[in-house]
């Protein structure tokens, strides 16, 4: 095998020759602050008391909350009609609501799968708080559908499970394809934010543990399961957060896709349009990253956040607002185009309507507030004031709530046939349970802050400037030179990723098997350095993705062709392309569950008691240090010879894990 | 630093994923049991304002369905007035206790206050001419009513069990003859499967398994 560090020596040898031209690149963290730092900074917002405009915002975000409920109560009390829908606006704020906050959750999920696919270090200062805001935007918006359902209470009816009813649901219905897509993306969001906070709730859990803390102790610890920054952990764990995020890419933009397809697929003029799934994904990344800096900005301010969210993340998330304002305002013009192009009166009625009917003034409001807005991002000068973007921020998703507003009610209200126009307004109880959604989406982002890391420590870590080879930590701890009662082994620590690197070669050639690096986070390089080769994650999500195809095409074809075959609209009674959308989501969520499963179970985690987490020394490993812990078990292992090995490597205060 | 958690706790996981998959099994199958028409509705038998046997009427003394329940072939359920009791027992028991309500109705015009058994959602269609006059025998959905005292649910009227029928209605016709009679048999059961399938086919029996069918 050759010499993982002579490989390395070698291309950057080659590097010297070519010279690269050096690019400036912005530091993501500002200050030249260490891992330390970021651990006490964002560890210390969920360690300390909760600050007095917490409580504050807190009790008005339950206030306004509490308009949702009594809205859903009385909805819930006396039936869907205590909403303003009626015939021909039968989609009314419901589905604007829906479909805005289904927008609003994109930008979490875009920020942590595709801009990690696309290498935009930018993202770890904010993928954590976005990622969030996308669940609790997922859990608003699916409020919306299930109460139009009227009995709630049935909502079960949505999902394949066998009933007394022996019928099954209309999977030609992009209704149905909506249930999966949703209910997909809000578990693979979940999963996908659980697993990426695992470490940081280990950081959370040794430290509150040092803080004698115990109860918060043990919840973060149950919540960490067990997670020891064990570098053969890491390399399962990378290997299945960037599967998940492959993941997670298909699937953000095939759910916003699938929500356009409940308005493409009709043939409503304004919404029988090809255009839509572009436009809309379009438009939700654009309503999500208004939300991010809605969210960000304030944040910032008051945990003094400025050394983490610094001008280059503010510019980064303002550039994709000019970009995706750009194409929302593109897909504006080139809908006119088509209308015009298809020469169809009922669609050139449509959008001469939309901009000069009844409902003109929420045209207006769009075209504004998302088109012109955002042009002002190309000024630097108005993307360093943070105030006007916080105040830019708000104008997007008012420009896109009237976006929906356009879309949904005024092409309902004037179709085909004048004789069958109406006009829509809402009913008080559609208005608070609206208000009352901002409530409780702040209720939750708020107990998020208060809670749990609202940045991805570790990840932080590894987008450090001086992280990689250089890196100095504080200094290491004493050793203890006495023999545990039942020793598990030898446990060293190293200041420096660098140091641990080379030590690590170092084990790895002296023949160990039964051995291990700790670090906060994954070391670029260590896979290598301790000869472990590409994890085995994949082979879980292939086969999880292939099973969750299959399941769908079949579930599909079992229940709408061969177990009751329902006639609808003369369409096919089992067609690949119309069971294609649900069996895609199956195939995400299937591969999701197998990737994370298999992660864990490569990983053997939950494991909540180890060796290594009952040492002093872990608080360290899940902070700044870094640890290489040898196995007694492993047959080449002496104490004595062992701890001389570790000592001539550089490793400090060398101590004997107890079993 | 004192451990956090016990060695025990390593086991928890696996432990926890077996009493979930039990847990889940038994919740699973006891939806399956308690939570359906099989068994919520199947047995009701409420408590009427006055104590009519079947059993008595028609079991013993023959009357026949339709005289009571006039206007089943024709239009659909109905139940009799006052007036059909009074038939009678302006002579028999006319002055028993047990049908005070039902002299009190007689007199009065207000109708008797009869508790619904068999009660069909709103949002269904059914109308019983069509199944009386195509060989559905009233036993099918009612069970042996001449053999109640109490009227009780005997079937869960759900909408699968509509649709078994509206699937194979051939393993549920039986003569016109013996529609109302509750102790004759099927045609199936009777004369085998292909006198059925040609009755169905005779009768021109196709029954709806669309959604309008039922839900209009």
């Amino acid at each position: 095998m050759p010499n993982a560090a002579e490989q390395t020596s070698g291309s950057s040898e080659a590097l010297l020759e070519v010279k690269p031209a050096e690019l400036p690149r912005a530091a993501l963290v500002g200050g030249n602050r260490s891992l330390s730092w970021i651990t006490d900074k964002i560890c210390g917002i969920t360690e300390e008391r909760a600050p007095a405009w917490w409580w504050w915002c807190f009790a008005a975000a339950a206030f306004v909350a509490s308009f949702t409920v009594a809205g859903l109560t009385y909805l819930v009390a006396t039936g869907v009609g205590v909403w303003g829908h009626r015939s021909p606006v039968n989609w009314g704020w419901d589905i604007i609501n829906f479909v805005f906050w289904i927008g609003i959750g994109h930008a979490g999920t875009l920020i942590s799968a595709i801009l990690l696919l696309l290498r935009q270090k930018w993202r770890t200062s904010i993928n954590r708080s976005a990622e969030a805001m996308t669940i609790f935007a997922v859990f608003c918006a699916a409020i919306y559908p299930l109460f139009h359902l009227g009995r709630v209470w049935y909502a079960w009816f949505l999902l394949p499970l066998p009933n007394s009813n022996e019928v099954w649901q209309n999977y030609r219905s992009p209704l149905e394809w909506d249930v999966f897509a949703i209910a997909t993306y809000g578990t693979v969001s979940v999963l996908f934010w659980y697993v990426g906070m695992i470490p940081d709730l280990a950081t959370l859990r040794d430290r509150f543990h040092a803080a004698g803390r115990g109860l918060r102790a043990r919840i973060y610890g149950l919540l960490a399961l067990g997670w020891r920054g064990s570098n053969r952990h890491w390399s399962n764990y990378e290997m299945a957060y960037l599967i998940l995020a492959g993941l997670a890419t298909p699937l953000v933009l095939s759910v916003h896709t699938i929500v356009s397809y409940d308005f493409a697929v009709s043939l409503i003029p304004g919404w029988h349009s090809t255009i839509f799934p572009p436009y809309f994904v379009a438009g939700a990344i654009f309503s999500g990253f208004g939300m991010v800096l809605t969210l960000v900005l304030p944040l910032r301010a008051l945990y003094g956040l400025e050394d983490l969210i610094t001008q280059h993340h503010i510019d980064c998330m303002c550039k994709v607002l000019l970009a995706t304002g750009s194409m929302v305002g593109y897909a504006y013009v080139v809908e006119f185009l088509i209308a015009w192009y298809s020469a169809n009166p009922y669609e050139g009625f449509g959008f001469i309507n939309q901009a000069f009917g009844p409902y003109g003034w929420a045209y207006w409001v769009m075209i504004g507030c998302s088109v012109a807005v955002p042009q002002l991002f190309w000024s630097g000068k108005v993307r360093r004031n943070m105030v006007l973007v916080f105040i830019l921020s708000l104008l997007v998703n008012l420009g896109m709530w009237c976006e929906r507003s356009v879309i949904i009610v005024t092409s309902l209200s004037r179709d085909y046939l004048p004789s069958s126009w109406g006009f829509y307004s809402p009913s008080v109880v559609e208005i608070f349970t609206f208000f009352g959604t901002f409530g409780v989406f702040a209720v939750l982002f708020l107990l998020f802050i208060r809670f749990l890391p609202i940045m991805a420590v570790a990840e932080l870590k590894a987008s450090l400037p001086e992280a990689g080879p250089g890196a100095r930590s504080g200094l290491p701890l004493a050793g203890s030179p006495g023999h545990a009662r039942r020793s598990y082994g030898l446990m060293a620590a190293f200041e420096s990723p660098k140091r641990v690197l080379l030590a690590a070669e170092r084990v790895r050639d002296a023949g160990f098997r039964k051995w291990d690096c700790i670090t906060p986070y994954p070391v670029r390089g260590l896979d290598r350095a301790m000869g472990i080769g590409r994890s085995r994650v994949p082979r879980g999500s292939l086969a999880g993705g292939i099973a969750g195809f299959c399941t769908g095409m079949v579930m599909i074809w079992f229940m709408d062709k061969l177990d009751y075959a329902l006639a609808v609209g003369g369409k096919p009674f089992f067609s690949p392309l119309f069971a294609f959308p649900v069996s895609y989501e199956l195939a995400i969520l299937f591969a999701a569950f197998t990737t994370i499963g298999g992660m864990f179970c490569l990983n053997s985690l939950p494991k909540h008691y180890h060796p290594v987490l009952k040492s002093e020394s872990i608080r360290r490993g899940t902070d700044d240090l870094f640890f290489i812990v040898i196995e007694k078990s492993d047959p080449r292992y002496d104490p004595a010879r062992t701890r001389a090995l570790l000592e001539g490597l550089g490793g400090a205060g060398i101590a004997e894990l107890e079993r | 630093m004192a451990k956090l958690f016990p060695k025990s706790a390593n086991k928890l996981p696996v432990q926890i994923i077996v009493y979930l998959c039990v847990v889940g099994c038994i919740a699973t199958a006891a939806a399956q049991y308690y939570m359906t028409p099989k068994y919520t509705r199947v047995g009701y038998a409420p408590m009427q304002p006055v104590p009519y046997s079947h059993a008595k009427h028609v079991g013993e003394l023959g009357l026949d369905c339709r005289y009571c329940h006039s206007t089943i072939d024709t239009a659909g359920a109905a139940i009799p007035t006052s007036q059909t009791c009074m038939n009678c027992h302006n002579q028999l028991k006319a002055a028993s206790p047990a049908l005070a309500v039902i002299r009190e109705s007689y007199q009065t015009g207000n109708p008797v206050p009869w508790v619904h058994v068999h009660v069909m959602p709103s949002f269904v269609y059914f109308d019983h001419s069509i199944h009386v006059n195509r060989g559905i025998g009233c036993v099918e959905c009612h069970g042996k009513v001449s053999e109640m005292d109490v009227v009780t649910q005997v079937k869960p009227m759900s909408m699968g069990f509509c649709l078994d029928c509206h699937r194979a209605p051939e393993l549920h016709v039986r003569e016109k003859a013996d529609v109302f009679n509750l102790d004759s048999g099927t045609i199936a059961a009777t004369q085998g499967i292909e006198a059925a399938r040609t009755f169905v086919k005779d009768w021109n029996i196709k029954p709806p398994v669309s959604c309008s069918g039922c839900h209009r």
